[in-house]
């Protein structure tokens, strides 16, 4: 049966040639092997979370089982899976973070927006993330994750004005 | 991932297990060679037919290699042998790790093995007798998870799940379809089809069997029995020709389950779900408790003297009167050996030849000889060059469709010939050609095939290319075909169906001679090579399956035959039955349909509550029991048979059990033969659209037809008018919309469905459904318009 | 000697009255003898009798057909038969007791994981016609209705002693 590609609907051309990139770094073989940078750049692209469409067309664009993408996007908190605010935020709770008081900067910056960890600020301006693991940065802990961007040696205040420049 | 042994020469390696000196294969995991030895290593993921996962860590084991200890225990599943290798099972190291891990397994596991149906039969729950402790220490909260649901066949309680991912290794590996994943990580790892559009696979019921707890249980058979109240009896697979070995387990005379039992040359570990879940139909409301016989239109319940002696009396009115030509006999290719030789003799004892099983045969000019497979079952995995032609293999015959896959697996290449195409669960080339075209497809491929093999083509085959040659598929198509050390040409049911079968077995066995490949054909139902047997063919010049519905008779005895349903021309079929002046029929079931032209009903027993015999496509006898009591009067049908001859008062007749039949059956194996070119001419000349159908997995036989279970499977959709876009768009079609198809006079309206897979020229529709019944031939020409 | 006093002894009715003051002893003693069925003797709460099938307070059956009751029974007195309800829920479909084979050991109500099986004190009944001996569901439900306080008094009773 032909089915109407996925892959051919949802990726665009500069989605696909960024992949393309991806994949050129591994084996003809190995096309799965970009599968998580695959994933990225639809994330990206889509306002920072995924579609069960963006998985199945990274499915058949790498030529894989959509059961194998659906398993790696739900196993890395990187990725989301529901719609997200403009700004993520990961507050590191693993253990080095945690002796140095992370649990005090997360139940401030819960009063502060109002929103438990895991949800999104109604004006969907913030997605407060929980965190799985460690996020690897022990030295300046407690420390959290804003877009990408690493913050140290967190303070409520340092926090505070952290979150007030997002936008 | 598995270590590949070469079974033919494998270098061995001495191992001292638990003081035990052994030589096992150089390469092979300890486990292996534990259990070679039948020494006991608890395990919950490893299984011998999937890829090592080493998940559930039950089978640490403690090792020494050259005198030094491995500093911690070792997966026996995943740890390799090597030269010297000291392992120790219980050891108090091995012990300690084996009862720590079930500690662990049992964190979240909720215990609630009273209600689960899994208990008595637990792989968790006998491990744990052995490992576990007698108190938790765990106090914290147990993870739960929502059930999704998987469909009609399994049933899923994810709470109890340990994450062993056999289901999905099982899928991926073997179903060839990762329908199941492991979702979310840790202790939250769920395993789920996460698009909650539940499991397609047919083979889907194996993971009720490799689940070790009760995360995944029979849904049919949900909440209704325990291990240990039912009893197991060996039977034999009644829905293909593969034979497959099953347990039939039966409490109280009632069967409640079906599962696998293992048979490495036929069946392996498996069973197809259709073998699996069909039992259900046993018990269906449409079972026929009682005789039934039609006296001056009305339908009356009666007993069975009174019902053998109206039937005797019917069809002796119509013998005296008309002879044994005016009777039609038409048998289930389901039947069992000692059934259809009771109808032999029956028949031929009332001075008839008209007796048939091949009901969904479309061409009988090549006349007799056995379809074989030719080889055995097994050797189907080791094939590197196979081309299967007009064979919707998947649906006929999921096991041997499971072999090819392994063939494919393993590198070989498989190709088919077929009127549309099918979705596959392997790599495999498919080239699909309206069923007109089959014939001079089939000759272009033999062309291909004589020059890639550098040997002479005989004329008549290429008379038949009508002056076409061989393109650039068909070449592709015959390299993957010429030069294999092991090839096959297999001949499936689509081309049994066509109006010109025999032109296209001949073609097959001419291509398979060029390519040096075993012919083998692949006949569906459960004894359709028992039929040759027994010989419930028209061997004394009379009318075939197909001839004596065209030609309508005065009587009929239709064995375990839904016409409408069963035969190749249904509307032919319907019509003749229904003017019949009698029709006996010998069924398990009853339907409205059996009532408007049926006479005398007669309750048979279905299988299960029959002994017999199969004779499966590699010619191997296999005898089994019956295990069940027959539902309500219902008898098993060679009884039935062997007091109707008594009443016609034929000789030989006097059994007193199945085995007594079979003796009298020649014991001699099927020779199998490839089919002798001849010249006929072709029948399908159509030129316009031309219909083809073939039976849906789920509608085979009457049993199956009849499992609600397996009905409520997608793979069970109500007929419907399958076009090509071209074909749509000519005839103004678009998916959704009805259309009135037209076969001779017959006709009915049904919707449309927009499928690329089938090619220009014609329309799909499957045979043996509701809506599909009245139809003309399985292979011929239609009209289809919009309605 | 002895030959003067056995004639004496013979000649007073001495033996006689020996033996007929163990009879005037317990003339006069209190009753052992229970006036059944007016008078009934004590029960210990282990007392193991007719058999009942519990519900828990809020009228649901606690029977959840695990059948090993019916696997233990060494006298094959119990029958199930069970399905899905339409809640979902394992149920029994059929439950039974043949009471002309049960021997009242007990063993079911020391395997029911839900503490649904139990054998009350009744220990007074009859069967009129044959069949009667089949104890069926309803009837085993009622009688757990009927008595819940007393079984639940002896469970409680028993439950340091578990």
């Amino acid at each position: 049966m032909k089915r109407e590609s996925i892959a051919e609907k949802v990726l665009t051309p500069e989605m696909r040639a960024e992949i393309d990139h991806w994949i050129s770094k591994y084996p003809p073989e190995r096309k799965q092997s970009a599968v998580i940078p695959a994933l990225h750049v639809c994330q990206d692209a889509n306002g920072g979370w995924l579609a069960r469409e963006h998985l199945d067309a990274v499915a058949e664009y790498l030529e894989m089982a959509p059961a194998t993408v659906y398993e790696v996007a739900n196993f890395y908190s990187m990725f989301d899976l529901e719609p997200v605010g403009r700004h993520k935020v990961n507050i590191c709770t693993n253990i080095s973070c945690m002796l140095r008081g992370s649990q005090e900067i997360v139940e401030h910056v819960e009063k502060k927006l109002g929103i438990r960890l895991g949800e999104t600020t109604p004006d969907n301006r913030i997605t407060l993330k929980i965190e799985e693991e460690c996020l690897a940065a022990c030295v300046g802990a407690p420390m959290m994750v804003v877009d990408g961007h690493y913050y140290t040696d967190l303070t409520t205040e340092k926090v505070d004005e952290i979150l007030d420049k997002l936008e | 991932m598995n270590a590949k042994v070469d079974e033919q020469n494998p270098d061995l390696v001495t191992i001292t297990v638990d003081g035990v000196e052994m030589q096992v294969p150089k390469g092979s995991m300890i486990i292996e060679a534990t259990d070679a030895a039948d020494i006991d290593v608890p395990r919950f993921c490893y299984h011998k037919k999937l890829s090592i996962a080493a998940s559930c860590r039950m089978c640490l084991v403690e090792t020494e290699i050259g005198g030094r200890p491995a500093p911690k225990p070792m997966p026996a599943c995943a740890t390799p042998v090597a030269d010297g290798m000291k392992v120790f099972t219980n050891s108090p190291k091995a012990l300690a790790a084996q009862r720590g891990v079930m500690e662990f397994l049992l964190i979240n596991h909720p215990l609630d093995c009273p209600v689960c149906d899994q208990g008595g039969e637990c792989e968790l729950q006998d491990l744990a007798m052995g490992y576990g402790r007698s108190v938790s220490r765990f106090t914290e909260g147990k993870r739960i998870f929502d059930d999704e649901n998987l469909g009609p066949l399994i049933d899923s309680e994810m709470t109890r799940c340990i994450h062993c991912t056999r289901c999905v290794r099982f899928l991926q590996e073997v179903g060839g379809q990762k329908e199941l994943a492991g979702i979310g990580r840790g202790e939250h790892t769920m395993i789920t089809t996460y698009v909650r559009e539940g499991i397609k696979s047919e083979l889907s019921g194996n993971v009720i069997d490799l689940c070790p707890v009760g995360a995944l249980v029979s849904k049919p058979f949900h909440y209704r029995a325990r291990a240990w109240e039912l009893l197991s009896h060996a039977a034999i697979a009644p829905h293909d020709s593969v034979g497959s070995n099953l347990w039939l387990h039966h409490r109280r005379g009632e069967v409640m389950r079906s599962v696998p039992r293992e048979n490495e040359s036929i069946n392996e570990v498996w069973i197809s779900d259709r073998d699996r879940f069909s039992y259900t139909a046993m018990y269906s409301e449409e079972r026929l408790q009682r005789p039934l016989i039609k006296r001056d239109g009305q339908w009356a319940e009666v007993d069975w003297e009174e019902a053998l002696t109206f039937a005797v009396s019917g069809l002796r009115r119509v013998l005296e009167a008309d002879g044994g030509e005016a009777l039609g006999t038409l048998v289930s290719p389901t039947a069992t050996l000692e059934e259809m030789h009771l109808l032999v003799k029956l028949v031929r004892g009332l001075g008839s030849d008209n007796i048939d099983h091949r009901l969904r045969r479309g061409d009988f000019r090549d006349g007799e000889r056995a379809p074989m497979l030719g080889l055995p079952i097994a050797a189907l995995e080791n094939l590197d060059k196979a081309l299967v032609i007009g064979s919707d293999l998947r649906s006929e015959l999921p096991m041997l469709n499971h072999r090819l896959r392994k063939a494919s697996l393993k590198g070989g290449q498989v190709s088919f010939l077929n009127p549309r195409e099918f979705e596959l669960n392997f790599d495999a080339m498919q080239l699909a050609a309206a069923p007109q075209r089959l014939v001079r497809e089939l000759a272009l491929v033999a062309q291909a095939v004589a020059d890639a093999s550098g040997k002479a083509l005989p004329d008549a085959v290429n008379a038949l290319a009508g002056g076409e040659s061989a393109s650039e598929e068909h070449h592709v198509l015959a390299s993957r075909l010429v030069g294999g050390e092991r090839a096959a040409v297999l001949v499936g049911a689509l081309a049994e169906a066509h109006p010109d079968g025999s032109v296209l077995r001949a073609l097959a066995a001419v291509i398979a001679e060029l390519a040096g490949a075993t012919y083998g054909d692949l006949p569906s139902a459960a004894n359709s090579v028992g039929g040759w047997i027994a010989g419930t063919l028209p061997r004394q010049g009379g009318l075939n399956a197909r001839a004596m519905l065209e030609q309508p008779r005065k009587a009929y005895v239709l064995f375990n035959v839904e016409p409408e349903d069963d035969c190749w021309n249904s509307a032919a079929a319907t019509a003749a039955v229904e003017s019949a002046d009698f029709v006996v029929a010998l069924t398990p079931f009853v339907s409205d349909r059996a009532k408007a032209y049926a006479d005398v009903l007669l309750p048979i027993g279905t299988f299960g509550e029959t002994s017999g015999t199969y004779v499966n496509l590699e010619g191997r006898w296999q005898s089994f029991g019956g295990i069940a009591a027959p539902v309500g009067e219902a008898r098993p049908a060679w009884r039935v048979l062997r007091v109707l001859g008594n009443l016609f008062a034929l000789e030989g007749f006097d059994y007193e059990e199945s085995g007594e039949v079979l003796a009298e059956l020649p014991k001699a194996a099927l020779e199998s033969e490839r089919p002798a070119w001849q010249d006929v001419a072709l029948e399908l000349q159509d030129e316009g659209l031309v219909r083809v159908a073939g039976a849906p997995i789920y509608a085979v036989d009457a049993l199956v037809r009849r499992s609600q279970p397996l009905q409520d499977m997608p793979q069970s959709a109500p007929a419907a008018v399958h076009v090509g876009s071209a074909v749509a768009e000519a005839l103004g079609l678009a998916e959704g919309e009805q259309a009135r198809v037209r076969q001779g006079r017959a006709e009915v309206v049904l919707p449309v469905v927009v499928d690329d897979a089938v090619p220009a020229g014609t329309v799909w529709i499957p045979a043996a459904l509701a809506g599909a019944r009245g139809l003309g031939a399985m292979v011929g020409g239609i009209t289809v318009e919009r309605a | 000697m002895q030959a003067i006093r056995n004639f004496f002894k013979t000649f007073l009715l001495w033996e006689l009255l020996r033996g007929m003051m163990v009879t005037g002893r317990y003339l006069v003693r209190k009753k052992f003898t229970i006036e059944y069925p007016e008078e009934k003797a004590p029960q210990s709460h282990r007392f193991r009798g007719l058999h009942a099938l519990r519900r828990y307070p809020n009228g649901e059956e606690r029977c959840i057909a695990c059948k090993l009751c019916e696997a233990v029974c060494p006298a094959l007195a119990i029958t199930i038969d069970s399905a899905p309800r339409e809640d979902g829920t394992r149920r029994t479909t059929r439950y039974e007791i043949d009471l002309f084979k049960c021997i009242y050991c007990g063993f079911c109500e020391e395997s029911c994981p839900v503490d649904s099986i139990v054998e009350t004190r009744v220990h007074e009944y009859f069967m009129e016609q044959r069949g009667d001996n089949i104890f069926t569901k309803p009837q085993l439900l009622a009688m757990g209705d009927k008595y819940e306080q007393q079984i639940a008094a002896d469970r409680a009773a028993d439950a340091p002693y578990r």
